[in-house]
């Protein structure tokens, strides 16, 4: 029974895929950008959730590696010569040591701590691409050689890229979620000391989860940089990415496999059709959305399928909350 | 040889003496009892043997190997392990997944595939008597079943050494009754060596081979327990001085 249902997912999940890879015979210019959008947002979602989501570690300012990744990319491409590729792959290593080098000192922080040092390290490396005027090109930013094919082809190739990598970073959530690692994280979210006492390094755990997170976004950032051949500290190191990116992870599903990708499906989806009309009114509802989440459905939207926590619970929920 | 020896193991927080020069030792498949009034040092010294402390002065020894300032997760991996006086439970997890950080992360854990650390949860599950709420989530548990998971969790790992931290605590009678058949069954058939802290007297002292109390930091006593429950410098730390002495009047 129980197996049967898993089929059913499986093969309703293989099939969401394979339609958005012939989706781009029949839909064109405006759709592929806000679906390759969409694929941006869910993949650094979902690399999010890898630290916050599975560990516990709020870091509000992991859109730090996506700017990382950017600027790598950009700078070994138009300093260096490199193929974009090979250009957003260091970005992500470059990324993932970056996360390694701060997670040493700072991942010994806790809840608030940790989350306000990640904010102050976002800010602190955005500072440095705008003063270092001369090697990135400063707060006006600078602009990535061109693709040399034509432009539809261009925006179609961007598209599987950002599918391709959204279906690893989908993987590596699973592979996560079923591994000793998982297991390890969702412990030490759940009571560090308790996790420390059963024989768990959480140390060098959390430092690999945020590595893991941080190449992703990276890798992600230098695709960005290509895609959008311009990019300045101001759009590459926002906060609000980071912020959305969160609301779209508890929406969905915190520590969950397909939790943040479905809420960031959700919410950029809506976000494109109805609030791109009202620009101010956008973050009070994305704000609206982050409290009612937090409240009537904690655990996410995907709880809401699972036997434990039905739609009879939100409904709990809700009355609880009237009362 | 002890299992587990310490000397002159001290703790100060500050001014406090929390744990006040200390020797004591466990021998090889013994249980030892550690008693003593609130605030006595108990749950402190504990804490300094997994590591949770660094040690202001002293040593600790464990199976031949000096393990004061190690990582409480290296000490652990050695083949220690305990239960925590509150349990602590992993809230977002089951019955099931809180046992297997046990067998996953223990002794013997970076050999198993996860596979067959969730066999091996199974069993401990099945020894402790929960094998019906193996699926259930920790919230939806008493505190009775969360004290026995917690013990499960703590088999899981197959420790040489392991510390009760007021296991029996909020229990009824019946509960302790059979809590203490199944720590008793720890002891006989897997050999473990135990350090139970505990409040419930008439537990301790029945399942304990040997019993040491502490007050103020101090030990005052360390002796069987036929022993302990006339030594007058115990009945004064739990009775009061007055007490004592109208005890040794009369």
């Amino acid at each position: 029974m129980q197996g049967e249902r898993k089929k059913g997912w499986w093969i309703l999940g293989v099939l969401v895929g394979l339609g958005f890879v012939v989706l781009p015979l029949f839909i064109e210019g405006y759709w592929i950008r806000v679906l390759t959008s969409i694929f941006m947002y869910a993949i650094i979602t979902a690399a999010l959730n890898i630290i916050a989501g599975y560990a516990g570690y709020a870091a509000f300012g992991n859109i730090v590696f996506f700017g990382v990744g950017a600027y790598t990319t950009a700078m070994l491409m138009l300093r260096v010569g490199f193929y974009w590729w090979t250009g957003a792959l260091i970005g992500g290593l470059l990324a993932a040591i970056y996360a390694i080098l701060l997670g040493i000192p700072i991942l010994r922080l806790r809840g608030h701590y940790f989350a306000i040092a990640t904010l102050g390290i976002n800010r602190a490396t955005e500072q440095i691409a705008l003063d270092w005027g001369s090697f990135t090109g400063g707060g006006k930013g600078i602009t990535l050689p061109l693709p040399k094919m034509e432009i539809q082809n261009f925006y179609a190739m961007i598209y599987f890229i950002m599918l391709g990598l959204l279906l690893v970073t989908i993987l590596v959530n699973y592979v996560i979620s079923r591994s000793r690692l998982g297991y390890a994280l969702r412990a030490i979210r759940d009571n560090e000391d308790a996790a420390e006492a059963s024989g768990i390094f959480a140390p060098r755990c959390k430092i690999v989860a945020w590595a893991i997170s941080a190449f992703i976004t990276g890798v992600t950032g230098g695709v960005f940089a290509y895609w959008f051949s311009f990019i300045e500290p101001a759009t590459v190191f926002d906060i609000m990415i980071a912020v959305k990116a969160f609301v779209m992870m508890m929406l969905g599903g915190a520590g969950t496999v397909l939790g943040p990708v479905i809420g960031a499906f959700l919410i950029e989806v809506i976000s494109e059709t109805v609030w791109g009309q009202f620009l101010t009114l956008h973050m009070l509802i994305l704000g609206i959305i982050m409290v009612g989440v937090v409240i009537l459905i904690p655990r996410g939207m995907l709880s809401l399928f699972g036997r434990k926590f039905s739609l009879a619970a939100l409904w709990r929920n809700i009355k609880n909350q009237a009362v | 040889m002890a299992l587990l020896e310490g000397k002159g193991v001290s703790k100060s927080f500050g001014a406090l003496n929390a744990v006040d020069q200390i020797d004591f030792q466990i021998g090889q498949n013994e249980i030892l009892g550690l008693i003593g009034p609130n605030g006595a040092g108990k749950t402190t010294l504990v804490n300094l043997i997994t590591g949770v402390y660094p040690l202001t002065t002293g040593k600790i020894v464990f199976n031949g190997q000096r393990i004061d300032g190690l990582k409480p997760a290296r000490i652990s991996r050695l083949g220690m392990t305990r239960t925590f006086q509150i349990v602590k439970p992993f809230p977002g997890m089951s019955v099931r997944e809180n046992v297997v950080i046990g067998s996953l992360f223990g002794k013997n854990g970076a050999a198993r595939t996860t596979r067959s650390a969730f066999q091996e949860a199974d069993r401990w599950i099945e020894y402790v008597n929960l094998q019906d709420y193996r699926k259930a989530s920790v919230d939806q548990i008493n505190i009775s079943f969360r004290k026995r998971m917690d013990l499960a969790k703590a088999l899981a790992m197959e420790p040489d050494l392991l510390m009760l931290d007021e296991v029996m605590a909020g229990l009824n009678s019946k509960d302790i009754e059979e809590m203490m058949a199944l720590v008793t069954r720890v002891n006989q058939e897997l050999k473990t060596t135990l350090l139970v802290i505990e409040h419930v007297m008439k537990a301790v002292m029945s399942i304990s081979h040997r019993v040491m109390v502490l007050h103020h930091g101090r030990k005052i006593a360390d002796a069987s327990p036929q022993e302990i429950v006339k030594d007058d410098r115990v009945i004064e730390a739990y009775l009061g001085e007055r007490y004592a002495k109208a005890r040794r009047a009369s």
